[in-house]
């Protein structure tokens, strides 16, 4: 070999397993995938709605009541929890809120913002359901 | 003091006589105040002197010694034998480099990377040193004060996924040392950088795993700056199409 050629260098790709070496890869490929029930359930949210713009209240309210929608619902519905709780956190560590001399920390934007989500969410089927 | 005896896999790779990489096990003699870059100097001086590692400061300062010990990106000068008592310790070279012998990896893309985002004060004019030195109030420096702190050890891009499957990616250390200039009061090189960091391959390639910021020896949080990055871009692009002349 001649001096100013190099020897080959040991180039490792990545194994399919990877997602499994620790908990934060699998927590996240966890997410990865159940982004595929949310982006589902808005499909299927989506198609409700023009069944409650097309005046058939009748129509969505059985739709909903479906089991298998009622199933997918609550899976989605956990799946989603977690998204959220993933970027309120997020949110609280990239925009926390200065009062006085400190910062807000992460986990409390997170606990506001479910609260927030609990009302808003009640407020909504008040308005929609119950009224 | 008492001594015990440490077992270290060590992964070997000499490409001039193996075709790939295979572990060689050393038994250490250790004291409680040891760390793993001891133990690899021991088996250099005493046992195997062509074992070959990167090493410099010591004490977590350098960035060089950083190592996958016990399938984690560690720095060895920071990881205590005696935290891994009873059990083998696996020293690898840091993963999504490619090795150019036994713990040594080839770090030219991370210091195009480094380089390519221009991590120095960008001015619009110099004013000449006799003008003075170019202020900063307490409140401006806490803005990116932790983001400084990187050593370039290049841990984070061995735990990102990302990376590892994309080596195009700017990766957690280079954006996070944007982000520092960016934020900096000082700089003005904010229409210099936001291209770079914006690209293809720059901050939004990022998914958050989060790891790169689980890793970091030295407290910095490259996952953090990411997303504030993301921020940035996306605020700035929005200002651009609404404002009056790009809300400059």
């Amino acid at each position: 070999m001649e001096d100013n050629e190099r020897y080959p260098e040991l180039r490792r790709r990545l194994s399919p397993g990877w997602w499994t070496a620790n908990r934060h890869y699998t927590m996240y490929m966890v997410r990865e995938w159940t982004s595929l029930f949310v982006a589902l359930y808005s499909l299927i949210f989506i198609y409700g709605l023009s069944l409650w713009a097309m005046d058939s209240r009748a129509d969505f309210l059985n739709f909903l009541k479906n089991p298998a929608i009622v199933g997918f619902s609550l899976i989605a519905l956990v799946f989603t929890m977690y998204h959220a709780a993933t970027w309120f956190y997020l949110l609280g560590a990239i925009a926390p809120v200065r009062i006085g001399r400190s910062r807000t920390k992460p986990w409390q934007a997170l606990v506001l913002n479910l609260i927030l989500l609990v009302i808003i969410s009640y407020l909504a089927i008040w308005l929609l359901a119950l009224r | 003091m008492s001594q015990d005896i440490a077992t270290i896999r060590v992964t070997r790779y000499r490409p001039e006589k193996d075709l790939k990489p295979y572990f060689q096990e050393y038994k250490v003699p250790y004291r409680q105040d040891m760390v793993v870059l001891d133990a690899l100097n021991y088996i250099k001086a005493e046992i195997d002197g062509s074992l070959t590692y990167r090493w410099s400061c010591r004490m977590g300062v350098c960035g060089s010694c950083g190592a996958n010990v016990d399938g984690e990106p560690k720095l060895t000068c920071a990881s205590f034998l005696h935290d891994f008592k009873g059990r083998t310790i696996t020293v690898e070279p840091i993963a999504n480099f490619p090795v150019i012998k036994d713990l040594v990896v080839d770090m030219e893309d991370f210091m195009e990377k480094l380089v390519k985002i221009k991590p120095w004060i960008i001015r619009e004019k110099e004013t000449p040193p006799e003008q003075g030195e170019y202020k900063q109030s307490a409140q401006e420096l806490e803005r990116y004060s932790q983001f400084s702190s990187c050593i370039n050890c290049m841990l984070c891009y061995a735990a990102c996924p990302i990376y590892g499957l994309n080596e195009k990616f700017l990766g957690p250390a280079a954006i996070a040392l944007a982000y520092r200039y960016i934020e900096d009061s000082r700089d003005q090189g904010k229409e210099v950088r936001f291209p770079i960091v914006h690209e293809m391959e720059g901050a939004w390639e990022c998914t958050l795993v989060g790891e790169c910021s689980v890793v970091c020896p030295k407290g910095v949080d490259p996952m953090l700056a990411i997303q504030k990055t993301k921020i940035l871009g996306a605020t700035n692009a929005i200002k651009s199409l609404l404002m009056p002349r790009g809300g400059r």
